[in-house]
């Protein structure tokens, strides 16, 4: 994906201190364009979509929510806890709207696998095929997403 | 043959260094110029004004004349708590703002204090009680685990020497530069220590994964380090009715309740008190001895935590489910009663629901949102 001015504007967005502290690329010097070319071909390999991944994360997150707060088992196999802290973060692609600072922290207790991510990672993946930028805290590896989730892969 | 190569290379190399130089120097002017506002004056609540030097936020501005603002993002605009009224000299609202505020507070010059620069002469409305705010230098005299994820940091003030607030208030911890933050953050906590003892301050802080000031203080903060706090704020108080009330907490948000609480015990006030303190097992329950001493000590105080999934080693008699369905079980007319509410978003919102179906009207419902 060529690296356009747009690309330059949202990835200028994305770093450090800008919209959140730490920023979206942790310690990834790529440029944006090459960030989501990779993780589209990763997505692409395990069979399945950037929406498919973000639709079973906000399902579950939904699921989550009945703990009012508190770590909750989900069956088959998930405990869930979704909290919120308090302020809301608006999306670096530059779409309309906050997105509240709500953490899911989902483990799969048959594989030990856990993973938190926000309100603002699943609309990132799902609209924009988005998982952040290498060794940042809120990195999302699409293969561990599906295994730790149980995405399954889509049929022709 | 070399020197036809060389000369127009050097010329080149020379002018590409000329040019470079000259803009370096132009950006050193405009930085000098452009951005220096000179001093400029803040008139705050028709009452007072104060002469600055331009060119920050008005947030920012405020804070080094110790006039605090309450923010818990340190300024990126992202928890929409630093709302002031800017009479004049605020210019045109900012993209940045403009998701915070609804139609009735751009009406009223309500404004974002974090993302307006000071660029010019100002009128600006403080609420009055925003100047009992003050910072506090602090040490750390105690940490204690009262959970797996809970820490209790109880802090001594060094100067000023004491702290005038009510029971339900919070401050603001500035965290210092450490490995996740390359300059001082703010957060706010509930208060849990009682208001009589105005030489300490106790604060409950709950670990969140990544969270910069829950991961300097359950991985580095340690007894004897200084901490500097700023308040007191919010409005999350008793009212001074006789209602029976009606507490609901979970996790940290025990903090401003248990304040409450030994408040009312300090001042005798006796009002009909039930604290439904929500949990998902054993080991997320804490302060039960406190609680149980409470009971002995208010005439009319029940505590009643709840677990939703209790382990089987946690050999549970008391109630289950989640705190909404216990305050059903335990509270069928709510017409006359009030009640305090702090813990996360989800389980406030789900309260409210519940009390309401009970009879309760909403504006007898306080709460303290984690959001």
């Amino acid at each position: 994906m060529q690296q356009t001015a747009i690309l330059d504007k949202i990835q200028h967005n994305m770093q450090p201190g800008n919209i959140t502290r730490s920023g979206f690329l942790g310690t990834d010097t790529r440029h944006l364009g090459d960030i989501l070319i990779d993780d589209d071909a990763r997505v692409k390999r395990l069979g399945v979509s950037h929406q498919a991944i973000a639709d079973r994360m906000q399902a579950l997150r939904e699921k989550g929510t009945q703990g009012l707060g508190n770590e909750i088992t989900i069956p088959p196999h998930y405990k869930i806890r979704v909290d919120s802290v308090r302020g809301k973060l608006p999306c670096p692609f530059g779409d309309v709207g906050l997105f509240p600072k709500t953490n899911t922290t989902i483990t799969n207790t048959d594989t030990g696998e856990t993973i938190t991510f926000t309100d603002l990672s699943t609309h990132m993946i799902g609209v924009h095929g988005f998982y952040e930028g290498h060794g940042g805290c809120f990195r999302l590896d699409p293969e561990k997403l599906v295994s730790t989730l149980d995405v399954q892969p889509e049929t022709e | 043959m070399f020197a036809a190569f060389i000369f127009p290379f050097l010329i080149a190399v020379g002018t590409m260094c000329a040019i470079s130089g000259i803009l370096a120097i132009l950006m050193v002017i405009a930085d000098a110029t452009i951005g220096n506002y000179g001093t400029v004056k803040i008139a705050i609540n028709e009452d007072k004004t104060l002469e600055v030097e331009g060119g920050r936020s008005l947030l920012i501005t405020l804070k080094d004349e110790e006039v605090f603002i309450p923010s818990a993002c340190g300024g990126r605009g992202s928890c929409g708590l630093c709302k002031l009224k800017v009479m004049e000299g605020g210019g045109d609202i900012l993209p940045t703002e403009l998701s915070w505020l609804n139609p009735t507070e751009r009406k009223q010059n309500v404004r974002l204090s974090c993302q307006l620069k000071v660029k010019n002469d100002m009128r600006i409305r403080v609420p009055e009680e925003l100047f009992n705010v003050k910072q506090f230098r602090t040490r750390v005299i105690s940490l204690r685990d009262l959970t797996h994820d809970i820490k209790e940091v109880r802090l001594k003030l060094l100067e000023p020497d004491s702290i005038h607030f009510k029971a339900g208030q919070y401050v603001q911890v500035e965290v210092p530069e450490y490995e996740l933050t390359d300059e001082p953050v703010y957060r706010t906590y509930s208060m849990s220590s009682e208001p009589f003892a105005t030489d300490e301050v106790e604060l409950e802080i709950r670990y969140v994964p990544e969270g910069i000031c829950t991961t300097f203080v359950h991985k580095h903060l340690k007894e004897g380090d200084e901490l500097t706090i700023n308040g007191p704020y919010g409005e999350f108080l008793r009212s001074d009715t006789t209602r029976p009330m009606i507490c609901i907490a979970g996790g940290s948000g025990m903090a401003p309740i248990k304040s409450i609480l030994m408040d009312m015990n300090r001042n005798h006030i006796n009002r009909k008190t039930r604290y439904f303190f929500g949990a998902r097992s054993k080991r997320d329950l804490f302060l039960l001895d406190d609680m149980r001493q409470l009971e002995k000590e208010l005439p009319d105080f029940r505590f009643i935590p709840a677990l939703s999934e209790p382990e089987p080693e946690d050999q549970w008699n008391g109630e289950t489910g989640l705190i909404t369905e216990v305050v059903d079980r335990h509270i069928k007319d709510a017409s006359d009663m009030e009640a305090y509410l702090c813990g996360s978003p989800l389980m406030i919102d789900a309260c409210i629901e519940t009390l309401k179906k009970n009879n309760m009207p909403e504006e007898n419902i306080f709460y303290d949102k984690f959001a």
